[in-house]
């Protein structure tokens, strides 16, 4: 029974933890748009071709 | 055939496949250049993913944007950025509201498009409040080009200045989820502490066991109690300082009155631990509140988004030309050169040229006034036509838009405040309840000693008004939900016990119970010609104009035809040459008709150079749902008005189309604030505007309803503001919130009922601290449970 006296505090420090990462995701905006992280990882980063297709259409673009 | 739609907007497709863009190997159907540009520019950018993802259609690209309003160059000044852009050692930071975010994907796309622009830092966008925030450098790109860059995927951003009141509750809010995550952490481990201790009664948990939980228990209540419950300290101390008490009051003693005790009795090793009880209790309590203040912050959010930056700079003439400067800097006798397309900066009277101005801003009627040299503008209005040059003469505070505002301020002060029913019943109620508390004290420390500390505990516990407290907030919060859902949006607090109680109506006329644009109702053909193709030849001539008469010919546009030597007269009409013939549309006079028959104010005339061909009948078109709207209003024993500014025939037509009896018309914004003021010694007025005239009258009612595409001002002054610009959801508001006020009731009549029927047994004695505790949270459990109810309306 006189294991509590160690696993308490462990339990406690994970709360600890669990709590600073609440604080951090809460100043971090993680929570100002549910919609908008909900869906990001279904899309994929653009392919590196497409950066290059990118800048000239940049180019193009600008003057007109 | 079945008619196509457009692949980006979701519009059918006029034009059969004149417009497609090659998407995923396939050639897509697009309904306009406008669409077929912003299209092309996503898959160049390698954004195809955009329309994989999405979840709503795009949102139309009408006819692309004359080039005058195009150029963002204005937001490139210094003295203009110092507004809105926050400057760090080498970046630049801006918030920008976005126009035509309709879901995830369209924030995905804004992101990645801009994300590799060489001299973009960061860019974040909140697809819920549909802003984003940019950081860039400066020296390798400007302001302009990334407004531009946004543009050509088909948004449209513009720089905002966040109001006080919203940062401030953006601030309070995150700070409630804080708290409210760390009770709910604390809450959890204290539970489990507790059931350990409960099970001790009954198992005989040695006490050296025990106290170790219960220090544990002390440890873990310690921030709910100091940093959680703060904000009911706060308000109790407020309150008690303004000579009222409110139900933070017993609150704030019944948390630190258990948590300080349990602390004496963990000390001491004797007595009992209420932590439990203190933890959960804060953790309800503030989740009532929380998702109170989450309703109001998306209420100041979307009003916010409003308050866009118009007119920042003017042309001022100076003797080497004219030269772009901030607004602001401006002085009276300066002469500024205004653009067609531009919005004036400045009051002032014309000096030079001629051309017509759209005041909708100002008085909310859609059809441009023809100006000419010394007639006065207003800081706001639109130039249409022709450039003009004007000699400013107010600036600031002295203008005619800030002047309308203050008399929306003025009228706001004397605003009758209902009090919500909770602040009336509280008082009282913590009254009560400090004095039963103490009465149950004194009575218990002379019998009775040794139990009087948890005996008075278990009062304040047990009749803690905590359902009191949440039966309103919740009820509101899910009828705010309810809104936001049907497109209603509640800005001010109290508005649902208002609209209960609204028994007139009164409504504008322009573009409130019409759309504010022209449609064609009618053609008559005066030489006998083919009908279709008149109509083709007045919309080509037209086209060139940004006028609203010719937004109505729009539709009817044949993309074969083309104008040359086309010629604008002010106030007159257009004139042009289509297939070697010259034709010209405008008024009466303008083409020559003597004999007009038909009285119609809105008649404009087609001619060649030898006769009048066709007489077009344009009518300011009535909301689908105006006449079953005011049915509605009348079944739910409403009277209904009109007060208009406009003075012609049409106000009648209108009313008599609608069913409405009682119009008023030719009404300044004084004028309809008197005509409601009389209105409101009989009963509690409603009204309905959209122009910034009808701000200072929409504060002087009971309840103000602003259409969602009215102006700005308007609708930071009124209550409710209605999207998607449907009158019926007026009436829905008017059942929801009567249901509101049902459960409301309910809600109340629960609460009070188990605080009447705890409070003789708590104070006899009967009722331990931990079933006190139990009890509260559930009583407060059916309350919420009960306001949940109000979420499965089906309107």
């Amino acid at each position: 029974m006189s294991i509590i006296y160690v696993l308490i505090p462990i339990a406690m420090l994970f709360v600890l933890i669990g709590i600073g990462i609440f604080f951090w995701a809460v100043k971090s905006e993680q929570f100002d748009d549910l919609d908008r992280q909900s869906v990001s990882i279904l899309f994929d980063d653009d392919k590196p071709v497409n950066t290059e297709t990118k800048h000239s259409e940049t180019k193009d673009s600008t003057p007109s | 055939m079945k008619p196509l739609d457009c692949f980006h907007c979701g519009e059918p497709v006029l034009t059969d496949t004149q417009f497609t863009t090659c998407i995923n190997d396939k050639e897509q159907p697009m309904c306009c250049p406008g669409c077929q540009a912003v299209s092309k520019a996503i898959i160049d950018a390698g954004l195809t993913n955009y329309y994989k993802f999405r979840t709503e259609p795009g949102s139309k690209q009408t006819a692309l944007v004359p080039e005058e309003l195009c150029t963002f160059s204005a937001f490139d000044l210094a003295e203009v950025q110092e507004d809105f852009v926050h400057q760090d050692s080498d970046t630049s930071t801006v918030s920008l509201s976005i126009d035509g975010i309709t879901c995830a994907a369209c924030a995905w796309l804004i992101e990645h498009k801009l994300k590799h622009v060489t001299g973009i830092v960061k860019i974040q966008v909140n697809s819920t409040t549909e802003r984003a925030l940019v950081t860039w450098l400066p020296e390798q790109i400007k302001l302009s080009a990334i407004l531009n860059q946004i543009s050509a995927i088909g948004y449209q951003a513009a720089p905002y200045q966040v109001d006080e009141q919203e940062l401030l509750s953006k601030q309070n809010s995150r700070k409630f989820l804080l708290r409210l995550g760390l009770a709910g952490f604390a809450t959890m481990q204290v539970m489990m502490f507790a059931l350990a201790l409960y099970a001790g009664y009954f198992t005989d948990l040695e006490v050296e066991f025990r106290d170790y939980f219960r220090w544990v228990s002390l440890i873990f209540a310690a921030p709910v109690v100091f940093y959680s419950a703060q904000p009911f300290y706060f308000s109790a101390i407020r309150s008690m300082f303004s000579g009222r008490l409110n139900m933070d009051v017993s609150v704030s003693i019944a948390i630190l009155g258990a948590y300080i005790a349990s602390c004496i009795a963990t000390i001491n090793g004797n007595g009992e631990v209420y932590f439990e009880s203190v933890s959960m209790f804060t953790f309800f309590l503030l989740l009532g509140r929380y998702f109170e203040q989450n309703a109001r912050q998306k209420a100041s959010v979307s009003s916010s988004n409003l308050h866009k930056l118009v007119a920042l700079t003017a042309h001022l003439i100076t003797d080497n030309g004219a030269k772009e400067t901030p607004a602001k800097g401006l002085k009276v006798g300066d002469i500024i050169l205004v653009k067609p397309g531009e919005v004036v900066a400045a009051d002032g009277h014309i000096v030079d040229g001629t051309s017509s101005l759209n005041e909708a801003m100002l008085t909310g009627e859609q059809m441009p006034v023809c100006k000419t040299i010394s007639c006065d503008v207003y800081a706001g209005t639109i130039n249409i036509e022709q450039p003009i040059r004007v000699e400013v003469t107010a600036v600031g505070q002295e203008q005619l838009v800030a002047e309308i505002i203050r008399l929306q301020e003025s009228a706001s002060n004397n605003k009758p405040r209902v009090a919500l029913y909770v602040d009336s019943i509280s008082n009282y109620f913590t009254w009560t309840i400090l004095v039963v508390a103490a009465l149950t004290y004194v009575v218990w420390k002379i019998y009775w000693p040794e139990d009087a500390f948890w005996v008075t505990l278990s009062v304040l516990v047990a009749t803690c008004p905590c359902a009191l407290a949440l039966a309103t907030p919740t009820a509101v919060t899910c009828a705010t939900g309810i809104f936001t859902r049907i497109g209603v949006i509640a800005r001010t607090p109290g508005v649902f016990e208002k609209l209960t109680q609204i028994r007139h109506v009164v409504f504008d006329k322009t573009g409130t119970l019409t759309c504010g644009n022209l449609k064609i109702e009618s053609t008559k053909m005066i030489a006998g010609t083919d009908e279709a193709q008149v109509l083709a030849i007045a919309a080509c001539l037209e086209a060139s104009s940004l006028h609203p008469i010719a937004r109505a010919f729009e539709p009817y546009r044949d993309p074969k035809l083309s104008v040359e030597k086309s010629q604008n007269h002010i106030g007159q009409g257009l004139s042009g040459e289509i297939l070697g013939q010259v034709y010209r549309i405008g008024s009466a006079t303008f083409v020559g008709v003597t004999d007009i028959t038909d009285n119609t104010e809105q008649a404009i005339f087609l001619a060649n150079e030898s006769q009048v061909l066709a007489q077009f009948s344009l009518v300011d078109t009535i909301r689908s749902d105006a006449g079953d709207t005011v049915k509605q209003l009348k079944k739910i024993g409403c009277l209904v008005s009109i007060a208009s500014g406009d003075t012609s025939n049409h106000v009648e037509e209108v009313a008599n189309k609608i069913g409405i009896e009682d119009v008023n018309k030719g009404l300044s914004p004084e004028g309809k604030l008197q005509l409601v003021r009389r209105y409101q010694t009989q009963s509690n007025v409603a009204m309905f505007g959209d122009g910034i005239n009808d701000a200072p009258v929409l504060a002087g009612a009971n309840l103000s309803i602003a259409m969602g595409s009215g102006a700005a001002v308007t609708k930071s002054s009124a209550d409710l503001i209605l999207l998607g610009d449907k009158l019926s959801r007026y009436t829905d508001a008017v059942n929801v919130a009567k249901l509101t006020e049902k459960i409301i009731k309910q809600n109340l009549f629960w609460a009070l009922g188990y605080n009447l029927f705890i409070i003789p047994l708590a104070v006899t004695g009967h009722v331990l601290p931990y079933v006190a505790a139990l009890g509260m949270s559930a009583s407060s459990l059916i309350v919420v449970g009960n306001s949940l109810r109000l979420l499965k309306v089906r309107l």
